[in-house]
C-alpha cells in the first residue's frame, strides 16, 4: 500500500505542481490577472486526465442525432471541417440556426435554441468523444475519412442515437489494431507529437 | 520512406535569432521568466550559439544555429528508460510526452544539449494562450521536450500530399525556423532524395556534422563559413 | 498486474471521494454566439503589415479558431474566435520575401499582450501613478473634443502638438493632415536612433532625404561603416535575404564584407574583415580611401587617416585597392558612426566612395525606392521640438515614448508634466503614457487597417496594406477613425476628404497603376497585403538619384565628445538591441527570453567591456559595475566582449523602463539617462554616441544578469 501510495503521489502530485510565481502585476480598469495553464485545477482533475476519463456533463439541449441523420443529414453539415481537417467542429447555435429559422420553428427545443441565441448565448457541448490534454494526441480526422473508415467505427450507431453516448471506448488499442489491420504506421510520433 | 535532414549554411547565417523567435511562435514554448532562466531552465528548442576567435582588433565571430540533431545513432535513445526518445522509421528523434516520466537521462546523454526539462506547469498570462498552436501539444510539468523538426508541419504536409494523391514535394515542408530564416541559411528536405536541395547541400565540400566523431550520425549538415582573409 | 491497471487501482483506492465532486469547470462556463462562422481546426491565412519598425514588411498571418474570455454585459464566458496564431512573412512581398526578424516573429505577442490596455482610461490619480478609471468611449471623445473647442475658441489652435515615432505609411500623413486643418504645427517625430542625418547626407549627395536601399545581391565587394544593417538598421530582413545571395546565391561568386566600427555588432559579427575604428573618425577613413582611388583628397593619405583613425596605412590602402578593384562595390553608413557631432560628415564622405566606383543606381549598388508623393500638408509654421513642447496646452501622444528614449538632460519628463492635458492614443502604459490625462487605446495592427510604405529595402515601389485579420478582442478603437470622428465633431469642423481610415487608403491605392487593365488596384492589395510596380512620374517623388560630386565632402571636423578625457576615459556606445530596438519591444517575452546573440543575455542590462579593460580596473565578468557620465549614474553587470575597443564600453539600449507592463517594468538599466545632450553640429539630431564615461567596479555580481549561454549560472546559484 506504501508503494501504491508513494506511485500515486508521484503521478497525481507532480502534475499538479503549481507553475513559478510572478508577482502580481498592477492592473488598469478592464485587465485580468487571469493565467492559463497545463496545471489541473485539482487533484481530482489530474486523476481523471491521468485515466483518461471524460467529465459527465449535461448537454445544453437534448439534441436527437437519429432525427437528423434519418433526413439525411451528413454529418459534416454541423461538424464543420471534419472531411478537410483534423477536427469535426461541434456546431454553434449560427450552424443550427442556419435551417432552424424557418424549419421547426414550432418546437420547444428549436424555440429554446433561438431564444438562447436572440440573447447571445451559444450551445457550450459537451465533447463526448475526444482526448484529455496529456494524452498529446493529435488525432486528424480528414486522412481517415479520405481512408474510407466509416463514421460509425469509432463513434457507433450514433445515428441512432438521441443525445450522443460514447459507445466505443477510443483506447490506444482500439486504434493500434485499426492501424496494424490496415497497414497504417503505429509509430507513437503517427498521433503523439 | 524518407529521411528528413537539415542543412545550415553558416556562410548565410547572420546569427539574428528569427529562428529562435520562430521556434517559441510555432511550438507552445512557454518563456520561464527570468528567475528560472538564471538557473538554466530556459527553454529554446533552437539556439544561435556564438565563438570569439582573437583577440581585439583582430576578432572574428562565428555563429551556429543548434538545434536537435536528429542523430541516426542518437544518445539519447537508448538511455531512456520508457522508450519515450526513440526513432521513427523517417529517422526523427522522437519524444513521446506520454511515455516520458523526467528521468532527464536523455538530457545527460545528449551531446548537444538541446533537450530541455519543463520544471514547471507551463503557463500563458491570458489573453497570451490565444495564440498557442493547435497541433503541437502543450507539455506539462515533468517531461522532456526538443526540437521535432516541427513534424505537425511534416505530417500536415504529408496528409495534404496524399489527399492529392502526390508526393511531398521538395521544399513543400518548412519547419518555423527554416520559413522565416531571413537569409535563408536553413534548409530542410528529404536526405534520401539524392536530387532535394538538402541532400545538394549536405554533400557541398563545405559541410561537416556537429561533434561528428562521437559517432551520433546527426542529420543536420553545417556548411562551414568561407574564410578569405 | 499491468502498470496501468495498477496504477487505475491506486488511484482508485485513493481518490473515490474526489472524483466524485469532479467536474471540469470549462463545462460551467456561459458561452457566446460566435461573431462569424469559424470552420474549426482549419487554418486560414491572411495578408498584414507588421508594425514595428519602418521596414514595413509583408506578413502573413495563421488565423485559426480559439476559445477567448469575454465580458459580454458584465457576464463572464467565452467565446469562440478567429485567432491569429503565427505570423510568417509575406512571399512575394519585394522587402522581406517570406521571411521575418526576430522582432517581426514577436509581433504577434503586442495584439495578445496581458497588460495591452483594453478600454478608454482617464486619470484619476497624480501622473505617472498609473492611476485610472474607465471611461466610455462616447465620454473619451466628448472630452478630447470639448479641450480642443476650447483651444479653438481662444484663438490657440497652435497650442495643440503630435507627438510620434517615424512610421512610414498613412497614419503619419493623417496626423499630419489633421493638425494642418485645424491650425496646428506639424507632429513632432521623435526616434531615437533616426537617421536623419542620413537623410540630410542623402539629400545633399544624391538629391533623396530617403534611406538608401543596397543591391547586396549583386554586390561583390561591401564597405559598410558602422551601420547594424543585418541586425537593427534600416530593413534588416532585406538585407538579411540579400546578404545571404551575396554570400552564396552565385555559382563561383562570393561577395566580400568588411565591417568598421568600434564594438563589433551583429553586423560586424558576419564580416570578412573588420576594422577597428576610433569613434567619429569613419568619415577620415573613408576619405583615405576615396584618396588612395582617386586621389583628389589630399589632405587624407593613409599615414594621415592612420593619425585620425588609428587604422593601419597599408590596410587603408589594401581596403582601397579592394573596394576600387572588385566591382560592384557598396559603400554603406549608418548607426553609431553618424551619432558623433560630425555625423553629416561622415554620412558625405562615405557617399563619395559609392560614386568613385560608380554604384549609384547601379546593379550592386545604392538604389533609393521609388517615393510614392504626397501633398504636404501646410502646417502651422513655428512648431515644437521636444524640448519646448512642454509649452503645449494639448498634447496627442502617438507611439513615441521620449521620457524613455530621450537623454534625461533634455527634461523631456519635466516638459511634458507642464502640458494641461495629454491624450494617449498608445496601447500600453509606457513611461511617457503614464503622463497622460486620457488614453484612447488603439486596435492592435491584426485588429484594424494595417498599412506602410516602404522607404527602402526594395528596388521597385512597394505599398503594403491589409484588412483587419482578426476581430478587436477589447474595447479599443482605430486611432485613425477616432481622430477623423473627433475632426467632424469640433465645434470648428476639422473636414478631412475621408470619413473612415479606409477611405483615405483606398484613395491612395485606387490611384495606383494596375498590374491589368480589370484589375482594380485597391481590392487587389488588400488580397495580396501589397502593390508592387512603377510608379508613374505624376505619382513619385523626388528627382532620380544623382551621382554625388566626388570632391564634394567637407573637411574632416573632429568629433566632439561630452565629459573630460581625464575625469570620464571611456566612450559610451549606447546601441539598438536586436531585441528592443529602442526598447519599445522591451514588453514581449518572447524577446526579453530571447538569447541576445552576442552576449547570449536574456531578461537583463549589461554593460560590455574589453576584456583588458576588466583586467586593469580589476572587474571580473558578472560584477556589477558604474558607469557614471556627467549627466547620469547606471549600475549593472559586465561582460566580457573581446570584440569592443579597450576605451569604450557599450550598453544595449531597451531595459530599464520604470512603466512598460510586466515584463519590463523595473528591469535593467537605462543607458539613455547617461546620455550628454550633444547633438550633430548641422542635423541637430541626437549624438548618441558622443559621451563619455568613468567605469568602476561597485560590488560582486548580484544575479540580476541572465544569460543562456551559462558560465555564471553555478555561481550565483552557489550564493543563493
Amino acid at each position: 500500500m506504501a508503494v501504491c501510495l508513494a506511485t500515486y503521489g508521484t503521478v497525481a502530485g507532480c502534475r499538479l505542481y503549481q507553475p513559478a510565481e510572478r508577482p502580481a502585476p498592477q492592473l488598469l480598469p478592464g485587465q485580468t490577472a487571469d493565467v492559463f495553464t497545463t496545471a489541473r485545477p485539482s487533484l481530482a482533475a489530474a486523476v481523471n486526465d491521468f485515466l483518461g476519463r471524460l467529465p459527465e456533463g449535461e448537454q445544453p439541449i437534448e439534441f436527437p442525432h437519429n432525427t437528423h441523420v434519418k433526413m439525411n443529414i451528413a454529418c459534416s453539415t454541423c461538424h464543420e471541417g471534419v472531411e478537410t481537417g483534423p477536427v469535426a467542429g461541434l456546431p454553434s447555435v449560427r450552424t443550427c440556426m442556419i435551417c432552424h429559422e424557418a424549419i421547426a420553428t414550432d418546437r420547444p427545443r428549436i424555440q429554446q435554441i433561438t431564444a438562447m441565441r436572440d440573447k447571445g448565448l451559444d450551445l457550450n457541448w459537451v465533447r463526448v468523444y475526444g482526448y484529455v490534454r496529456e494524452a498529446h494526441v493529435k488525432f486528424n480526422h480528414a486522412p481517415h475519412i479520405r481512408a474510407k473508415v466509416e463514421c460509425a467505427t469509432c463513434h457507433g450507431n450514433i445515428g441512432e442515437q438521441t443525445i450522443a453516448q460514447r459507445n466505443v471506448d477510443l483506447n490506444m488499442g482500439f486504434c493500434v489494431n485499426c492501424h496494424r489491420e490496415n497497414d497504417a504506421p503505429v509509430d507513437c510520433l503517427t498521433c503523439h507529437f | 520512406m524518407p529521411r528528413w535532414g537539415m542543412a545550415a549554411d553558416l556562410d548565410r547565417c547572420t546569427g539574428c535569432g528569427g529562428c529562435v523567435v520562430a521556434c517559441h511562435a510555432e511550438n507552445n514554448i512557454s518563456t520561464v521568466g527570468d528567475d528560472q532562466a538564471s538557473r538554466g531552465r530556459a527553454k529554446h528548442w533552437i539556439r544561435v550559439e556564438r565563438y570569439y576567435e582573437g583577440e581585439f582588433p583582430d576578432v572574428r565571430v562565428k555563429f551556429r544555429p543548434v538545434m536537435c540533431q536528429q542523430c541516426d545513432n542518437a544518445p539519447c535513445e537508448p538511455v531512456c528508460p520508457t522508450y519515450a526518445s526513440h526513432h521513427t522509421d523517417d529517422g526523427l528523434n522522437a519524444q513521446v510526452y506520454n511515455r516520458c516520466i523526467g528521468t532527464r537521462y536523455c538530457a545527460n546523454a545528449c551531446p548537444y544539449n538541446v533537450r530541455f526539462f519543463d520544471f514547471f506547469n507551463p503557463s500563458w498570462e491570458k489573453p497570451l494562450h490565444l495564440q498557442l498552436n493547435p497541433d503541437v501539444s502543450l507539455r506539462e510539468v515533468g517531461v522532456m521536450e526538443k526540437c521535432t523538426f516541427c513534424v505537425q508541419r511534416i505530417k500536415s504536409a504529408q496528409i495534404g500530399a496524399k489527399a492529392g494523391q502526390r508526393e511531398v514535394r521538395d521544399g513543400e515542408i518548412q519547419p518555423a525556423c527554416v520559413q522565416g530564416c531571413p537569409s535563408k541559411a536553413l534548409v530542410f528536405g528529404d536526405l534520401e532524395d539524392p536530387e532535394s536541395e538538402v541532400s545538394r547541400l549536405s554533400r557541398s565540400p563545405r559541410g561537416t556534422k556537429l561533434l561528428e566523431d562521437l559517432g551520433t550520425k546527426p542529420k543536420v549538415a553545417y556548411l562551414a563559413r568561407v574564410s578569405q582573409t | 498486474m499491468d502498470r496501468r491497471s495498477f496504477i487505475k487501482l491506486t488511484a482508485i483506492t485513493g481518490s473515490t471521494a474526489a472524483l466524485t465532486a469532479c467536474g471540469n469547470p470549462e463545462h460551467q462556463l456561459i458561452r457566446f454566439v460566435p461573431d462569424e462562422d469559424i470552420v474549426p481546426g482549419q487554418a486560414v491565412w491572411k495578408p498584414g503589415v507588421c508594425p514595428l519598425c519602418s521596414a514595413g514588411c509583408g506578413l502573413t498571418v495563421r488565423v485559426m479558431d480559439a476559445d477567448a474570455d469575454v465580458v459580454v454585459d458584465g457576464q463572464a464566458g467565452v467565446k469562440r474566435i478567429a485567432a491569429a496564431k503565427k505570423l510568417e512573412g509575406l512571399p512575394d512581398h519585394p522587402v522581406n520575401r517570406g521571411a521575418l526578424c526576430p522582432r517581426g516573429q514577436a509581433a504577434i505577442q503586442v495584439t495578445y499582450h496581458p497588460d495591452r490596455i483594453t478600454q478608454p482610461l482617464k486619470r484619476t490619480g497624480n501622473r505617472g501613478t498609473g492611476q485610472y478609471e474607465a471611461i466610455s468611449w462616447d465620454d473619451a471623445v466628448v472630452e478630447l473634443v470639448g479641450r480642443l473647442d476650447m483651444l479653438a475658441g481662444a484663438g490657440n489652435q497652435r497650442m495643440l502638438a503630435m507627438l510620434t515615432r517615424r512610421t512610414s505609411g498613412h497614419r503619419g500623413a493623417l496626423l499630419e493632415q489633421f493638425a494642418a486643418r485645424f491650425g496646428a504645427p506639424a507632429p513632432v517625430v521623435y526616434e531615437l536612433f533616426g537617421d536623419e542625418v542620413l537623410r540630410r547626407a542623402n539629400a545633399m549627395s544624391y538629391g533623396r532625404a530617403q534611406l538608401p536601399t543596397f543591391d547586396l545581391a549583386n554586390s561583390r565587394y561591401v564597405l559598410n561603416f558602422g551601420s547594424d544593417l543585418l541586425g537593427t538598421w534600416n530593413s534588416p530582413v532585406a538585407h538579411s535575404r540579400a546578404y545571404g545571395e551575396m554570400r552564396q546565391g552565385r555559382p563561383g561568386v562570393r561577395g566580400t564584407f568588411v565591417q568598421v566600427e568600434t564594438r563589433m555588432s551583429q553586423t560586424g559579427a558576419n564580416a570578412d574583415e573588420w576594422v577597428a575604428i576610433r569613434p567619429g573618425t569613419e568619415g577620415a577613413l573613408a576619405l583615405g580611401i576615396a584618396q588612395v582611388i582617386g586621389g583628389k583628397h589630399p589632405d587624407y593619405t593613409p599615414d594621415a587617416v592612420q593619425k585620425l583613425t588609428g587604422v593601419d596605412a597599408r590596410r587603408v590602402e589594401r581596403l582601397a585597392r579592394g573596394f576600387e578593384a572588385t566591382r560592384p562595390a557598396v559603400a554603406i553608413v549608418g548607426g553609431a558612426p553618424l551619432a558623433h557631432t560630425n555625423g553629416l560628415f561622415t554620412a558625405l564622405a562615405v557617399n563619395t566612395l559609392n560614386s568613385l566606383v560608380g554604384s549609384v543606381g547601379q546593379p550592386g549598388g545604392v538604389f533609393f525606392t521609388p517615393q510614392l508623393n504626397r501633398a504636404a500638408a501646410s502646417n502651422a509654421g513655428g512648431g515644437f521640438t521636444l524640448q519646448d513642447i512642454g509649452n503645449a496646452h494639448v498634447l496627442l501622444v502617438d507611439g513615441a515614448n521620449p521620457v524613455f528614449t530621450a537623454p534625461a538632460a533634455w527634461r523631456v519628463r519635466e516638459s511634458l508634466e507642464k502640458v494641461p492635458y495629454i491624450v494617449s492614443v498608445g496601447s500600453f502604459l509606457d513611461e511617457t503614457s503614464a503622463l497622460a490625462d486620457l488614453i484612447l487605446p488603439d486596435h492592435s495592427f491584426l485588429e484594424t487597417w494595417s498599412e506602410s510604405l516602404p522607404e527602402s529595402g526594395s528596388l521597385a515601389a512597394v505599398a503594403g496594406v491589409a484588412p483587419a485579420v482578426m476581430r478587436p478582442l477589447h474595447r479599443t478603437r482605430a486611432t485613425g477613425d477616432v481622430l477623423l470622428d473627433v475632426g467632424r465633431r469640433l465645434a470648428t469642423p476639422v473636414n478631412l476628404p475621408w470619413q473612415t481610415f479606409d477611405e483615405m487608403l483606398a484613395a491612395t491605392f485606387t490611384g495606383l497603376p494596375s498590374a491589368a487593365p480589370d484589375v482594380d488596384t485597391w481590392s487587389d492589395a488588400q488580397t495580396k497585403g501589397m502593390w508592387t510596380g512603377t510608379l508613374p512620374a505624376g505619382l513619385a517623388s523626388g528627382a532620380s538619384p544623382q551621382t554625388p560630386a566626388a570632391a564634394g565632402a567637407a573637411a574632416f571636423a573632429a568629433p566632439q565628445f561630452d565629459g573630460d578625457p581625464g575625469q570620464y576615459p571611456f566612450h559610451f556606445l549606447p546601441y539598438p538591441s536586436s531585441k528592443f530596438l529602442d526598447g519599445s519591444l522591451a514588453h514581449l517575452p518572447w524577446l526579453q527570453e530571447m538569447p541576445d546573440p552576442l552576449t547570449s543575455g536574456m531578461w537583463s542590462s549589461w554593460v560590455e567591456i574589453n576584456p583588458a579593460t576588466m583586467q586593469k580596473l580589476g572587474i571580473a565578468e558578472g560584477d556589477v559595475v558604474e558607469v557614471a557620465s556627467a549627466h547620469g549614474t547606471v549600475r549593472s553587470a559586465a561582460v566580457v566582449n573581446p570584440g569592443i575597443a579597450p576605451d569604450t564600453v557599450a550598453m544595449p539600449v531597451g531595459q530599464g523602463h520604470t512603466s512598460f507592463t510586466r515584463f519590463a517594468s523595473g528591469r535593467g538599466e537605462n543607458p539613455v539617462t547617461l546620455l550628454a545632450p550633444v547633438t550633430e553640429a548641422t542635423t541637430g539630431a541626437l549624438a548618441w554616441a558622443a559621451t563619455r564615461v568613468r567605469v568602476s567596479r561597485a560590488g560582486p555580481a548580484d544575479g540580476r544578469l541572465v544569460m543562456f549561454a551559462g558560465g555564471l549560472r553555478e555561481h550565483v546559484e552557489h550564493e543563493r
